[in-house]
């Protein structure tokens, strides 16, 4: 009783000299390098702002049709004006930068998840595994993903945002699980995966304790530059018409009422938000990952 | 009783190639090697480069895939298990890894470093793990503090000192150590070894003990096995092997110990010319035709030397 007593002490005694971990680093980088500081702060509230009040907007209202409101400039009643169906473009755009967001952000975690756990395994494993594994990875590279997705989008009648999400999923996980695998067949060969085993850890015990706490720094960093990407390939997607429909507006659909000339020419109110949003949007996201890039790597850092 | 017994361990590597990556010819790292080990005895495998001595010592712990032969520890032969079964052995024998560096997780602390082994073995309270942690630190003589520290706040002396607490949390009764101190500096080698040797007299340890440094082999090792090219050319006690070499390969080695008393130098470079002439006549009477060892034969009771 008296040792463990003494143990404990001993243990609160020598807590303060703890040096810091991870996450820690990742923060002073980031502090450091003030682009990046103003990029997340501004990243960060954007979200905040567009989920916080898109609870009090309701998209139905947004997308009725009104026509005794066309076109109209901004003024009090429409802060940004509304477009050729009489819908209030503000109202549209913090939708649409929720749906633009929450299809990134569910994209990115699905193709995340799917690309880390292969990446992972063919790479501990390496060998038959890793073989028959990068095989089906070559095997989804060589597909037209564009067109399959614009395919299934025509195919499908009432597509929502959950089935857009999983066809985006499909084509994403590729990426991030060859750089996974690639860092993970680096890994294994080092001594301490090796130390672990012969200390009479289980496979799957390595592979969480030892393995994947060693890879997520670049498991960081490529999920943020996947997410900037993912969002822009939905606003692409929907720019060309084959993203979502106008009832469920996004960044992308949007900034396609560009396309008709006079939308270009003047009524700017329409399309130039949505355009330096998702501008901001991708340069900070970009930034934020760049500076994360920095951190994992002791030779690249500022701090 | 021996706690150790190799009987003709053979690691082969397939070397694939042509048409559909057949196996076209095998690299015999390890061909045809015995040893047996005793308890409470330090034994050293000496060899150059790609001799084959550290694909021994894995291949004893279970990292590297037996060809043939058969490696029984303490009666029971470890091959014929299965992983699971084989892990209450691998409790007895543990390893400290070449390189400080690589062996130790850059993302965890000294505490959970240590500990791995206490918690896939043992069950522990939280205090009691805390408790076997500290005292381990204490053994290898690292003060309590550095418990919660990581490992690139070590400098490479005290990371190898980690590595061997780590070895020691079980309680193992071999230890395989795997060029324990090739990648430290001189003044940390002594304190390394002589730690070890520490060790091995209060812990009742058996060593083996890898090593290409004929200096630091004869400091720590009762028997020494020479190898070259996968199989033994000498073996002996300490004192057969240094004083009086049999096979060429040995007596080269033992010429090529550097000595740095300027009183012997004339004594040495001849001795080494004369080394240098005798290889140069006797060399193919040592190897057989494809240019691999013999068999060892008894010269005396404790010495045995390859020889036709």
């Amino acid at each position: 009783m008296e040792g463990s007593q003494q143990a404990e002490t001993l243990a609160e005694k020598v807590d303060m000299e703890k040096s810091p971990p991870g996450w820690k680093i990742l923060l002073t980088e980031i502090l450091r390098d003030k682009i990046a500081l103003i990029s997340l702060i501004l990243v960060v509230s954007i979200m905040a702002f567009v989920y916080g009040v898109s609870l009090f907007l309701s998209q139905d209202e947004i997308v009725t049709v009104d026509l005794f409101a066309i076109h109209e400039a901004p003024s009090s009643d429409f802060w940004l004006g509304t477009d050729y169906g009489g819908r209030d473009i503000f109202g549209q755009l913090i939708i649409g930068t929720r749906n633009s967001l929450t299809v990134g952000i569910a994209v990115t975690a699905i193709s995340g998840f799917i690309g880390i756990t292969l990446g992972v395994i063919a790479g501990y494993f390496g060998g038959t595994i890793d073989n028959i594994l990068m095989r089906v990875v070559d095997f989804f590279f060589v597909l037209p993903n564009l067109l399959i997705i614009i395919v299934f989008i025509v195919i499908v009648p009432q597509y929502t945002i959950f089935s857009f999400v999983l066809i985006m999923s499909i084509f994403a996980w590729m990426g991030i699980a060859r750089i996974v695998r690639s860092k993970a067949l680096k890994e294994r060969e080092l001594d301490y995966i090796k130390a672990s085993r012969t200390l009479g850890s289980s496979h799957t015990k390595i592979i969480f304790k030892e393995l994947i706490p060693n890879l997520s720094s670049i498991i960081i960093v490529t999920m943020t530059l996947n997410l900037a990407a993912n969002i822009g390939i939905e606003s692409g997607l929907s720019f060309l018409g084959f993203g979502f429909p106008e009832s469920t507006p996004s960044l992308g659909t949007l900034i396609s009422y560009a396309t008709n000339p006079t939308t270009l020419e003047q009524r700017w109110w329409i399309w130039v938000p949505a355009s330096i949003l998702i501008l901001v949007l991708m340069l900070c996201i970009n930034n934020v990952g760049q500076a994360l890039r920095r951190a994992t790597d002791a030779k690249q850092r500022r701090g | 009783m021996s706690i150790l017994t190799i009987n003709n361990l053979k690691v082969h590597y397939p070397i694939r190639g042509g048409l559909f990556r057949r196996k076209i010819d095998v690299v015999r790292a390890v061909d045809g090697l015995s040893l047996e080990l005793q308890r409470g005895e330090t034994y050293g495998l000496v060899g150059e480069s790609g001799s084959g001595k550290s694909t021994t010592g894995r291949s004893i712990i279970g990292l590297e895939e037996i060809t043939e032969g058969e490696i029984t520890f303490e009666g029971q032969n470890l091959s014929e298990l299965r992983y699971r079964d084989r892990k209450e052995y691998y409790k007895d024998i543990q390893m400290v890894f070449q390189d400080p560096y690589s062996s130790l997780n850059p993302k965890k602390r000294v505490k959970d470093l240590i500990a791995e082994p206490i918690r896939n073995f043992e069950n522990r309270s939280k205090e009691e793990e805390l408790k076997r942690v500290q005292e381990l630190l204490e053994i290898v003589g690292l003060s309590p503090e550095v418990t919660y520290k990581y490992p690139h706040e070590f400098s490479g002396g005290q990371k190898q000192r980690l590595g061997v607490a780590r070895a020691l949390a079980l309680n193992p009764k071999l230890i395989i150590a795997d060029e324990p101190v090739s990648a430290l500096d001189v003044s940390v080698q002594a304190q390394v070894l002589n730690f070890m040797k520490k060790i091995q007299k209060d812990l009742n340890l058996t060593f083996i003990f890898i090593s290409h440094d004929l200096g630091v082999v004869r400091h720590m090792c009762d028997r020494i096995g020479i190898m070259y090219n996968g199989r033994f050319v000498e073996e002996g006690t300490a004192e057969d092997v240094y004083e009086n070499p049999q096979h060429i390969y040995t007596k080269r080695l033992v010429a090529a110990i550097p000595d740095i008393d300027p009183e012997n130098r004339k004594e040495q470079a001849a001795f080494r010319r004369q080394v240098k002439e005798e290889y140069k006549e006797t060399e193919h009477n040592y190897f057989d035709e494809n240019g691999s060892v013999f068999d060892l034969k008894p010269v005396t009771d404790t010495h045995y030397v390859a020889l036709p």
